[in-house]
């Protein structure tokens, strides 16, 4: 008998160690591209055979903030993140609230037409936004490169802003009336409070799309708009790897920053919705 | 009447309210894809006249079958190698084991970052001065490993890029199913192995499959992965701009040609999989 569970638990160990490597390698798989980025952007006179760079420094970063103009370029990707998280939100709140409260007759068609820009896959499209754009003259204005953001931005918004109205508790909005609120009462004390958090989800998505894109960028921006992964982009091309890692860690920043402020507040699987309801 | 008049005014509400997600929908996606189909319809270089000479040359061109093949190739074992990655990865963190939070927002951080970062870090990684190959070269003794800009190594960052959508499904639906189904299938005497194979997997089909169609659209649009890793592998997205970046002048018409080509396959390939996808599983 004592034989028996000394078996079975040397089994039960056997599996708790295969989890445990399994949960490590995939970690491992995760975080190091980045942790080896990380030390390479800091790291002097790393070559050959080094698991650790020998010496640190700040210079790529100098180098990055001063050749690669970090500021002037940070400021425009935030510029164009900002017009087009306006822009997308102004679209999706009245297109929301219409798909999520007013009962409009096929729904469903309708709403997978409007994510239609994010199954077609961005650069079919980019060709044609690039195309017009130059006829208009918005290739190299912040306002272009952030109307082409909105493209792929207003039909996720749209999506989770339907969502949110959609699940607003009507009795709630009564019990206001029947208590005297006047609509615009209403609107400010009861409807507001109860979207805000998913108004708010919408634009942190939205100004993630905006901040990570690249595709629509590069066919829109100009010396004056260029956007930090269009200069990440154009580092790697030119071959200088520490610099490049120097502007990735950047860049990478204010996206981990989101990630842990939404991961608080949204369910994970809500993160996949940009393509979800196709 | 004044009942009639009141829908009516509601009916014009409810349109202005949509009007502005329709303009964007056809401002910003409806007619610059009507654009670039037109364009792909006009001789190179030109305004005027049709041809279908664009797709023909596309086409006809010996590379064609390849990059169309290497698209493909690169988006179907991505999305195969998620579903392998994810079902045991997901089947651990439903235990709520110690750490599971850490590794849920793990699950996260590919499609947070921005891709060209991930992208950059992973060449990094399994470069030729890589975490990897020394381990291969100092620990194993072994020569050293070509990775990068082959297409086994775009497929590895394609799987870390794009897994998350097939995972992050998996998991919510492996969290909505009823764990008394499997207490009472190994009451009734499976075994582990039976309960997973015969209970569990066929009921997490469905969500395994929906994430796998997002995971696939993803790879198979993906852009900045392939423009940075792909060395001389280019899938459609990357040679679509190609024609625009390094032909003086751009060849929009041929480029054009290509995005519709693109699409269209896209289009099919999801209706295809889609239908797979609602048939019931045996």
């Amino acid at each position: 008998m004592n034989l028996l569970r000394q078996y079975v638990q040397s089994i039960l160990n056997a599996r708790k160690l295969l989890i445990v490597t399994f949960l490590l390698c995939f970690g491992l798989f995760i975080y190091a591209p980045f942790t080896i980025m990380l030390l390479r952007s800091v790291g002097k006179d790393w070559f050959g055979r080094a698991w650790v760079p020998p010496t640190l420094t700040l210079d790529w970063y100098k180098w990055a903030w001063e050749i690669g103009r970090v500021p002037q370029i940070t400021k425009n990707t935030l510029i164009v993140a900002v017009l087009a998280v306006v822009m997308s939100t102004l679209i999706a709140i009245p297109t929301g609230w219409a798909f999520g409260r007013r009962g409009v007759p096929g729904k469903e068609v309708l709403l997978s037409v409007i994510l239609l820009p994010r199954m077609i896959p961005p650069i079919a499209y980019a060709l044609g936004v690039a195309r017009i754009f130059y006829r208009l003259h918005l290739i190299d204005t912040h306002i272009g490169v952030a109307l082409a953001h909105t493209a792929i931005c207003a039909p996720y918004a749209i999506l989770v802003l339907s969502s949110t109205f959609e699940g607003l508790d009507e009795r709630v909005l009564e019990a206001a009336s029947v208590c005297g609120a006047n609509a615009a009462r209403t609107f400010f004390h009861v409807i507001l409070p109860m979207v805000l958090p998913g108004i708010l989800s919408s634009i942190i998505f939205t100004f993630t799309n905006s901040y990570n894109e690249l595709t629509l960028t590069l066919l829109t921006y100009g010396v004056r708009t260029e956007t930090l992964p269009v200069r990440t982009f154009l580092a790697v091309g030119e071959g200088y790897l520490e610099v490049s890692s120097a502007m990735a860690v950047i860049l990478v920043i204010p996206s981990l920053f989101v990630l842990f402020m939404i991961q608080r507040q949204v369910a994970p699987e809500k993160l996949v919705g940009g393509f979800k309801g196709v | 009447m004044a009942d009639f008049l009141r829908r009516q005014r509601q009916i014009v509400l409810t349109l202005l309210l949509l009007s502005p997600g329709f303009a964007g929908f056809l401002g910003l996606f409806f007619y610059p894809m009507m654009v670039t189909v037109v364009r792909s319809l006009r001789p190179e270089g030109q305004e005027l006249g049709w041809t279908l000479a664009n797709y023909a040359e596309f086409l006809g061109k010996p590379g064609t079958r390849q990059v169309i093949l290497l698209t493909f190739a690169l988006a179907i074992s991505s999305t195969l190698l998620s579903v392998v990655l994810s079902v045991p990865l997901t089947l651990v963190l439903r235990e709520k084991l110690w750490g599971h939070r850490f590794f849920r927002l793990t699950i996260l951080i590919p499609i947070t970052v921005p891709g060209l970062v991930g992208a950059l870090g992973l060449l990094v990684f399994y470069g030729s001065r890589g975490w990897i190959n020394l381990f291969i070269t100092q620990i194993l003794h072994l020569p050293k490993l070509d990775i990068n800009y082959t297409v086994p190594g775009l497929i590895l960052f394609y799987l870390w890029h794009y897994f998350p959508y097939t995972a992050l499904t998996t998991l919510a639906t492996l969290e909505g199913l009823d764990r008394s189904i499997e207490e009472a299938a190994s009451v009734a005497g499976a075994n582990g192995w039976q309960v997973l194979r015969h209970i569990v997997l066929p009921l997490i089909a469905p969500g395994i499959l929906a994430g796998s169609v997002l995971t696939f659209m993803a790879a198979f649009g993906s852009f900045s992965i392939p423009l940075v890793t792909g060395g001389n592998y280019r899938p459609l997205s990357v040679a679509i701009y190609t024609q625009i970046a390094s032909f003086t002048p751009a060849r929009w018409s041929m480029g054009s040609a290509m995005s519709v080509v693109m699409a269209i396959l896209q289009v099919t390939f999801l209706s295809i999989y889609m239908r797979v996808l609602r048939r019931p599983i045996a």
